[in-house]
């Protein structure tokens, strides 16, 4: 179709990146395909399963409604950037240990949901959890171990036994 | 008796070892894997029409685009490939032939026109908008009344009545039992057609290898090794020349247990151009193509004696299945899924059924975990409920005084129940529910702070692990049945397993690390489990209908054995002792009795490789590896009884489910974490159909529903807390006592939330026969019935 490109600098999990690209190139096709950063993922690619999920300029956005120019200048983290050196981060730990994940491919958004939520809200109440988790679509847990997973990681986060 | 079993590491919770890759986003789904330099991508042209002859295809302008390589219509492809074939020449069956990209007429609104070849997946994204069909709209029928009507249009030539599948079985003397009965109840029941809506889509990414002339084939699917004996067949490339894998799958559930038309282009167009194709779909098209389930009918006649106990059952069923038959499992599947599980927990010996599958201008239907069943038990439990109020009984007496309750059981099928719990988990889940004080405290009226309020009991089987003479008797001739197992101790006397099934999530790399271990007395950390490479993992049928544990448990019992006895013959030439007496536990094999006479697992790989000083003992062949298959003898039945509390608000037809709880018994776990998580899974499935999911095509064909948007899976918000108790009785029939457990969830969620909704309503004389219950189906209900009072 078009051959206007566009170029983008942004910065994903503390590395500068810069591309040229089609002004219709997804966010999510940017990172994934651009950049290598496959973990995140596409669930249905009009807004709702969450599963594309990544933290941008400090909010949680759905890569598969974002352009990747509309990222230009932005500070984001994937789910890639959770873990600190090759170490499961608390909420990556608490969900490994309440089984709060089958198949996986929703996880990465999960994380990122509850990544942003727990640092808003370090003590939430289950519906508060259930409130936070409701944009996120599973298939396989039924939602059970990944309130519990939540709760698990606030706990500890909020006793800090293990260093953030 | 029931076998007793060591403890060890079957049956803990052991923490998975799939998590920490998809935890870090270090997965690898199909879309995830680098394709190779210069992969062409598809976009498949779809018909917007339900049924329309094909009068011509305009692809100049689609291949002026930049970046568009060719397009491809059914002509051009009809010579790479046979058609879809799959149910056999036998009485009721119908053979179809579906071309995976149909030449004279669109079938469905999804029925594939043309192929688009581009060098970016938005190229040929545009590409297939520039594709100009020209169609000649046909009438189309969508419902199974207007394509069983009289004179309704023909949806292939070849089948005038439009019955792609029937059955009709009667046992002897059903007629006169059933005459003789004092009570006769008939309702009909009627299940909304479903989408499975996995997380990750479908998808495939076709390579051929110039060099070695072969083909390596990733795709999202749950059974690799039939999709390549059907590339095989279909494509006429030899299966040795064929690899494919399934890598991490973003969910299955039945409707990845197919070869797809997709994956058979994308493979001819690899062989034929030598080239790589990918194609990912995405979830329109998902909700469009990937097979639907559930689209349902059961007329149920039930003849009760006056003391409420089954005399006799005639149930007529009607299947939905679509335009076409999918590979392997062909039109049978669902039609005799109802029969099937009919009988359930319930003791009668009288059973009469006619279930039939009929072709429509709509998706193909196929597996969706608990296949027919949850249907079947929304029909059957729904009967129960019924009866009880019009004999005036407690519906949890009814279903006590028709348990089977003594093992082993032949049910009016003429399938053999070996052991089973279906009385104790009932008593269990009354007790944990409270049930006989609810009951005792709920008000005639149901309601309770300004909404019904009420409670649904269902007590269900699961038919799990069926073998190959099941799939044979059942006309299933493309299922293997069977499954199989590679293990070895490699030279460092770690283990490296590999097995025929392949996982979607249901951690089968931590299981059977887990069954392993115990049998070769190693920790389940020793063992690496390889699983959905057809290139390394032995023929078998994969993973689908609750066999995972049976089967590869199974053949992964009957492959350690030979290797167990191997390790033991060579440790009883070490040790100068007698391969009677050794035993293997903790990483060594050891003189009974005498632990310190010993030699480590790693040793005697040293000397199976001859790696050692010693020589192997004379006589033994070297490597330390065996192949086993497992083929069960017959089906293996689990149960449940699951209790849902519920309340409906009058006002917007909502209805929220308060508590549940479910008793559970898939024999022998292995491990409770993973069991309680295909529970918790398949409850939210169920719930989903019972309150939420329905894909609803309007009358001309067209698909209403198809985003997530118009379908509403179940959202955390929607999901009660829940409490599960399992019992263990074990299977003794399948080689280690496992039962199956990936369906059970749904088969009993459905009729328990089914059951609570229409306790709730009793009050008002609503009956609930139908699927999904959304608001605004329940508040019309609640409307027509009040409406219905006041007059």
């Amino acid at each position: 179709m078009t051959t206007e490109t566009t170029h983008v600098r942004l910065t994903v999990n503390g590395r500068v990146y810069e591309r040229t690209v089609e002004p219709r190139l997804l966010l999510v096709d940017f990172l994934r395909h651009e950049l290598g950063l496959t973990g995140t993922h596409v669930g249905c690619a009009h807004g709702v399963c969450g599963a594309c999920t990544v933290i941008m300029n400090g909010e949680t956005v759905r890569t598969c409604i974002t352009f990747a120019v509309q990222a230009e200048g932005a500070q984001i983290k994937t789910v890639e950037g959770l873990a600190e050196n090759g170490r499961l981060n608390p909420i990556q730990q608490a969900f490994h240990e309440n089984h709060a994940l089958q198949c996986g491919y929703c996880t990465p958004g999960f994380l990122m949901t509850v990544t942003e939520f727990l640092d808003e809200n370090p003590d939430p109440s289950e519906n508060e959890i259930r409130h936070a988790l409701a944009g996120n679509l599973c298939r396989c847990t039924g939602y059970v171990n990944i309130v519990r997973a939540v709760r698990a990681a606030a706990e500890k986060m909020r006793s800090g036994a293990v260093q953030r | 008796m029931a076998q007793t079993y060591a403890r060890g590491p079957i049956g803990q919770s052991t923490l998975r070892v799939e998590d920490d890759p998809l935890l870090k986003g270090l997965g690898a789904f199909v879309d995830d894997v680098a394709p190779p330099k210069n992969t062409l991508h598809l976009g498949f042209v779809r018909s917007p029409h339900a049924h329309a002859r094909i009068c011509s295809i305009d692809t100049s302008a689609a291949k002026r685009l930049p970046g568009v390589v060719d397009v491809l219509t059914g002509r051009d492809l009809v010579d790479l490939m046979k058609p879809i074939q799959v149910d056999p020449d036998k009485p009721g069956f119908k053979i179809t032939h579906r071309l995976a990209v149909t030449i004279d007429k669109a079938r469905f609104v999804g029925d594939t026109v043309a192929v688009v070849v581009a060098e970016n997946p938005y190229i040929a994204d545009d590409a297939v908008e520039a594709v100009a069909v020209e169609y000649e709209a046909l009438p189309a029928v969508v419902s199974l009344d207007a394509s069983l009507a009289p004179g309704a249009p023909k949806i292939h030539d070849y089948i005038a009545d439009n019955v792609i599948y029937e059955n009709e079985q009667k046992t002897e003397g059903f007629d006169a039992v059933f005459t003789a009965a004092p009570h006769k109840f008939v309702r009909t029941f009627r299940t909304s057609r479903i989408a499975v809506a996995s997380m990750e889509a479908r998808g495939c990414i076709a390579i051929f290898e110039r060099g070695l002339g072969t083909l390596t084939f990733w795709t999202s699917t749950q059974v690799p090794h039939i999709v390549r004996h059907a590339l095989s067949e279909m494509l006429g490339l030899s299966d040795s020349k064929i690899r494919v894998i399934a890598p991490d799958v973003g969910g299955g559930f039945g409707m990845k247990a197919y070869l797809y038309p997709e994956e058979l282009v994308a493979a001819a167009l690899a062989i034929k151009y030598r080239g790589s194709f990918k194609w990912v779909q995405d979830r329109v098209d998902d909700f469009l193509t990937s097979n639907h389930a559930r689209d349902q009918q059961y007329k149920m006649s039930y003849a009760v004696s006056a003391e409420g106990i089954i005399k006799a059952i005639r149930a007529d069923i009607l299947v939905n299945i679509g335009a076409y038959a999918s590979f392997p499992m062909g039109s049978s599947l669902e039609a005799n899924g109802g029969p099937r599980n009919m009988p359930g927990p319930y003791d009668f010996a009288q059973f009469a059924f006619r279930t039939r599958a009929v072709a429509t201008n709509t998706c193909p239907t196929g597996a969706f975990r608990g296949v027919s069943a949850p249907s079947t038990f929304f029909s059957v439990e729904g009967m129960m409920d019924t009866i009880a109020k019009e004999l005036g009984l407690d519906p949890v007496e009814l279903r006590r005084r028709n348990l089977v309750t003594k093992f082993p059981y032949t049910n009016a099928m003429g399938q053999r129940y070996d052991t089973g719990s279906n009385g104790e988990c009932l008593d269990r889940a009354l007790e944990l529910s409270g049930y006989v004080a609810y009951r005792r405290s709920q008000p005639a009226s149901r309601l309770l702070d300004g909404k019904y309020r009420g409670i649904g009991v269902a007590t269900v089987t699961e038919q799990t692990g069926q073998g190959a003479s099941r799939y044979k008797e059942r006309g299933l001739y493309r299922v293997p049945g069977f499954d199989a197992a590679l293990i070895k101790i490699e030279p460092s006397g770690k283990v490296s397993a590999f097995v025929s099934q392949a996982a979607q999530g249901q951690g089968h790399l931590t299981t059977w690390s887990q069954i392993v271990a115990q049998e070769l007395g190693v920790v389940p950390s020793d063992v690496t489990v390889i699983q959905g490479d057809t290139a390394t993992v032995p023929f078998g049928s994969g993973t689908f209908a609750s066999r995972g544990a049976i089967l590869a448990g199974g053949a992964i019992i009957r492959a350690t054995k030979i290797i167990r006895d191997k390790v033991k013959r060579i440790a009883a030439s070490v040790l100068e002792a007698s391969a009677t007496d050794i035993e293997v536990a903790d990483g060594y094999a050891f003189v009974a009795g005498v632990p310190k006479m010993r030699v480590a697992l790693s040793d005697i790989a040293s000397i199976a490789y001859s790696l050692d000083a010693r020589l192997i003992p004379e006589g033994e062949e070297h490597g330390l590896e065996a192949i086993a298959h497992y083929d069960p003898p017959t089906s293996t039945v689990s149960n449940a009884t699951h209790v849902a509390f519920v309340a409906v608000d009058p006002a917007t037809g909502a209805i929220e489910v308060e508590r549940y709880v479910v008793v559970h018994d898939c024999g022998r776990v292995i491990n409770p974490m993973i069991v309680d998580g295909q529970v918790h899974g398949a409850i939210s499935n169920g719930l989903g159909q019972v309150l939420s999911e329905a894909l609803i095509y309007d009358e001309s064909g067209q698909l209403t529903t198809t985003t997530l948007l118009d379908y509403h899976l179940p959202t955390a918000l929607d999901m009660p807390t829940i409490q599960m108790e399992h019992m263990e009785t074990p299977s003794e029939i399948t080689l280690g006592g496992f039962k199956g457990v990936g369906e059970g969830g749904v088969i009993g969620a459905v009729p328990a939330l089914a059951g609570a909704v229409r306790d709730a309503l009793s009050p008002l004389g609503i009956e609930i026969i139908r699927l999904p219950l959304d608001p605004p189906y329940v508040l019309s209900m609640i409307e027509a019935a009040k409406a219905k009072r006041t007059n």
